[in-house]
Parts: C-alpha cells; sequence; structure tokens
C-alpha cells in the first residue's frame, strides 16, 4: 500500500475481491462512495475456486446486462442427480423449460466483476494481504496490512470462508469443523465438441451434475461435473467433521485427492473424459450448513460482512448456491451503506439495518428453508443407505434373469439387503426435517 | 459395469500438483509450532498431501499448498501459525 497513487484515506475499503466485495464496491462507487479493494491475489480471481454454476437472477439485479458482459461458459439445461453405489449408477435427468443459471470460472467471472468496479470508479489494490481490522474506542476505523494501515469510514469485510480476521476481532469463533466442507476439484481439458457429443448437449447448453454414493467413501458430501466451454470440472465435496472422524477411526482408505481420482478413472463417469488431460487441480473450504456458520452479528460500528464470512452459502445436496447470495449480500450491503451515510453515518444502530435487510431477504429465508435437509444430508442413514437402496433397487428389477420382482417386492428386498425398515427410514426422514 | 476406460490411471498427488500454477513464496506462510496441536489424520484430509509422517514426526510443506484453510480448521490455535501467502505469492488459480 505504498503505492503513491493509492490516497490514505477511503469512505470504504472492502476486503477481498470476490462476487461479496465486489458486487458491494461495485454499487457504492457507482453512488460516488470513494471504494478501496484490497486483495490478497496476483488479480482478482486467482484465488477463487467452486464447484461451476452460478444462479443468474440475482446477478442480474446488480448488473443488468450480464447476460451479454459476462464471462457465460454455458446455460445450464441439464440437471443430473446421480446415485452411486458398488458400481451400479441411477441418474435423474432433467431438462430444464428455461435458463435460471450458467456454468463459468469463478476465476474469469470474479476477474469481470471486480473489473465492473473499477470501471465505476473503485481503486482495486491486489497482492495486499490484510492482516488486521483496526478498531478504535469499539469502532472500526481501517485496516492494516503488514506496517501499513488505511483508514476509512467503513470497512466491508468480505475475506471469504477462511475468516482470520473476523476472529481477530472476535466478531466469528474458531470455525466448528462440523459446520464446513472440503472441496476439491479438477479441471479437465474435454474440448467443446467432445463435450456436446457426448454429455448430448448444443453449443451454449450446460449440464449440472451432482452425484452421491460410494465415491465419497462413506463421508456425507457428494461429487460434481458441471460443462464449461471446453472443460469439465470434476470434484468433491467432504464434509469436515466427519471425513475427521472416518480418518481418526481408521475408515478412510484413501487421501483425499486419491478419492478424487478414483472417481476419474470411475469405470462409468470416466468415459466421458477418457482421452483428457487434467489441466489443473485445486481445493478450497466451503460451508457445510449456512446458518450454524452464520457470525452472531454481520455488522458493527463502522462494519458489515458479506458473502462466504457471513455464512451466507446453500448446500442442499441437489443445489449449492454461494456466488448469488454473495453478490446479493453485497448489494444489501451497498444499499445499507448508503442509507446509512444519509442518516448520519455508518454507526452500529444505522449498519443493522443490513442484516435486517439480510433477513427479510430470499437469501436468509432460504437459508433458514431449507436448513431441515442441510442436517439430512449429514445423518448417515440417509446419506449412505440412500444411494444403496435406490441401486439396489433397480438392480433387483432389471437384473433379473428369470422372474423380476414387482417394484414393492424390489424395494423393500433392498431396504433388508441394507438392513433398514421402510418405515424406519420414513421415520428417521421425518423426525430429521420435523427438527425445523 | 466391468473393466476400466483403456490407460486410465489415478495420477499420484506429487503429478497431479504438477498442473496447477504456484509461485512459491521464499519463506512458509503456514508452520507447525506444536505438532501435538496438529492431528496426523491430515496426512489423509489435506487435499495437497502437505503433510506427512517421517517416523513418529508430522511434517508439513508449503510448497504446494492450495491455501484452502483444513488444517486451520482441524488444528488447535496454537498448533499452527496459519496465513495467507503475502504478495501474491501461492496457488494462482486459472480454470476453476
Amino acid at each position: 500500500m505504498s503505492n503513491s497513487n493509492v490516497p490514505s484515506k477511503f469512505d470504504v475499503v472492502v476486503v477481498g475481491a470476490g462476487p461479496a466485495g465486489s458486487s458491494a464496491a461495485y454499487l457504492l462507487a457507482k453512488a460516488g462512495f470513494k471504494v478501496l479493494i484490497v486483495e490478497r491475489g496476483r488479480g482478482a480471481g486467482t484465488k477463487e475456486l467452486y464447484g461451476g454454476k452460478i444462479y443468474a437472477p440475482p446477478l442480474r439485479e446488480v448488473w443488468p446486462n450480464l447476460d451479454k458482459e459476462a464471462p457465460i461458459h454455458r446455460w445450464v439445461t441439464t440437471e443430473r442427480l446421480s446415485f452411486v453405489w458398488k458400481g451400479r449408477v441411477t441418474t435423474l435427468d432433467f431438462k430444464l423449460g428455461r435458463r435460471v443459471a450458467f456454468t463459468t470460472y469463478l476465476t474469469e467471472m470474479a476477474k469481470w466483476m471486480a473489473d465492473k468496479a473499477v470501471e465505476a470508479g473503485a481503486v482495486l489494490v491486489d497482492e495486499v494481504r490484510v492482516d488486521e481490522i483496526i478498531t478504535e474506542g469499539g469502532k472500526v476505523i481501517g485496516i492494516r496490512s503488514g506496517p501499513d494501515k488505511l483508514y476509512a469510514d467503513i470497512v466491508v469485510d468480505a475475506e471469504g470462508v477462511n475468516r482470520i480476521l473476523l476472529e481477530k476481532l472476535g466478531l466469528a469463533e474458531k470455525i466448528n469443523p462440523d459446520t464446513v466442507a472440503l472441496g476439491v476439484k479438477e479441471v479437465i481439458n474435454v474440448g467443446k465438441k467432445a463435450i456436446e457429443e457426448r454429455l448430448l448437449l448444443t453449443e451454449n447448453e450446460g449440464m449440472a451434475w451432482l452425484l452421491m454414493g460410494d465415491i465419497t467413501q462413506g463421508i456425507p458430501g457428494g461429487g460434481f461435473i458441471y460443462t464449461m466451454k471446453d472443460t469439465i470440472a470434476l470434484g468433491l465435496v467432504l464434509h469436515i467433521g466427519k471425513a475427521y472422524e472416518a480418518a481418526k477411526s481408521g475408515a478412510l482408505k484413501d487421501t483425499v485427492p486419491m478419492m478424487l481420482e478414483k472417481l476419474r478413472v470411475h469405470p462409468y463417469f470416466s468415459r466421458i473424459w477418457r482421452d483428457a488431460d487434467v489441466l489443473e487441480y485445486g481445493a478450497h473450504m466451503t460451508i457445510e450448513g449456512g446458518l450454524r456458520y452464520m457470525p452472531k452479528k454481520l455488522y458493527m460500528n463502522g462494519l458489515v460482512v458479506v458473502g462466504d464470512a457471513a455464512g451466507l452459502l446453500l448446500n442442499t445436496g441437489y443445489t449449492i448456491r454461494g456466488v448469488d447470495f454473495a453478490v446479493y449480500s453485497g448489494k444489501l450491503a451497498a444499499e445499507a451503506i448508503i442509507k446509512a451515510f444519509e442518516n448520519g453515518g455508518p454507526t452500529e444502530e444505522n449498519l443493522s439495518l443490513y442484516e435486517h435487510m439480510l433477513k427479510q431477504s430470499f437469501v436468509y429465508k432460504e437459508l433458514v428453508k431449507h436448513s431441515g435437509i442441510v442436517k439430512m444430508m449429514e445423518d448417515p442413514t440417509f446419506f449412505t443407505k440412500l444411494p444403496a437402496i435406490v441401486n439396489g433397487m433397480m438392480g433387483k428389477l432389471f437384473e433379473a434373469d428369470y422372474e423380476e420382482p414387482t417394484v414393492l417386492e424390489a424395494l423393500l428386498e433392498s431396504f433388508r439387503e441394507e438392513e433398514m425398515s421402510l418405515t424406519r427410514f420414513l421415520l428417521k426422514m421425518f423426525s430429521v426435517v420435523s427438527r425445523l | 459395469m466391468s473393466g476400466e476406460v483403456k490407460g486410465l490411471r489415478p495420477i499420484k498427488i506429487e503429478d497431479l500438483l504438477q498442473r496447477t500454477v504456484y509461485d512459491v513464496d521464499e519463506e512458509p506462510h503456514i508452520e507447525i509450532i506444536d505438532e501435538r496441536g496438529v492431528p496426523k489424520e491430515l496426512v489423509k484430509l489435506c487435499p495437497c498431501s502437505c503433510y506427512s509422517m517421517v517416523g513418529e514426526r508430522l511434517l508439513y510443506s508449503y510448497e504446494g499448498c492450495l491455501e484452502c484453510g483444513l488444517c486451520r480448521v482441524l488444528s488447535e490455535p496454537w498448533g499452527l501459525r496459519w496465513e495467507y501467502p503475502k504478495s501474491g505469492r501461492g496457488v494462482q488459480y486459472r480454470f476453476t
């Protein structure tokens, strides 16, 4: 921050040029605020990793020209959900009636969002790691990076899932391993033509494909496959608390990267990318249950918290929403900050509007509404038994040599094989869901 | 569903990490301070296999770190010094 072109006092300092930070910075700069975005990476996007799919409608509220201008790879026209168990695969394949989500690299998308903020007048300083949010008399007054200090009327904390700054500030507690998941991802260079031929897509059409079953070796979580323009993103998401228990008890056979590699060479799935190279490998932490990860308060005198740092991510097992929630929280933060300045400044009382707006928004309501299924996805009964039972039943129906069972017989028999009764399974599901 | 696709074998983590671009800092951004506060399970769980057991000792090498934060979550605060790399160093994601 010794760059002499950068003034030492800003209205707003945004920590992190991710989707949440850049959307807040963009809207605030557009409203005439002097905004500085501080990013630890070399340019915006270089530290970003996610699954592969973004829901467009919340983003269009910030960037109305999103569809024309953003680096969209493919619009998702097919959603698949597969249950994988002992070499058997049962897949639900849904062709969407309209376009709501697209695939892209978040590295690219985050750069686009940051560029938009800079176009609107924000200043982006990269390669600067923020070490501390500075306070004075209970009020946030700026940030520190190494020996350098920078002051602002308000700091927007968009530091991401590893909320080191919030922990130092005392606004968030040490992360509970049961509230986070580890995502690992490979980008495979399949090529545009092969992607479209092998997955029955036309140009610009994309697929989002979630996998559930023994690919995670008993750890709650799942796999994902997203089609980009020329590449395929393949990954695993693993519940960290449960992964740790599995490793500790010796139940976990492979290392995490080997688990992903075994999915890549899986006899069925691998035929999609059979002849393609792995271009890149990466990992990132994600949030397992948003509400449990959320800090007690999302604001204080001179500070608001947005995006992953605020716990705004929903993982139901069949949909994962993080980027659109992050962008929307950035938008609400910007609106609350603008209001706060109209009402005399970013005081604690004025900024409480942000949390209020967030709790009224679809983001928070979605997190509340789906917290039952988030819990259910962590329950081993549900998580490991469902793929086993589904594939067991399909096997009985379609792998019969002479006499086929009825559907009910096949269902009951596969429950019996998994030492589960249908009633107990339904009761269990009901009890998990009705807890909320 | 028998038989693998011909020629497809799991890639070892050392080779997998070759696909990813890094600008490695001269100084480590993460260090084990007290092994007793860092779980050995990280040998299996760390996505870049930065942790390894040499005899009875748990060792960490920062060069392949993907900056995910898993070891910070699973360790005691006094077990690790955990920071992000400075000056834009570390992993440089391109297509993720």
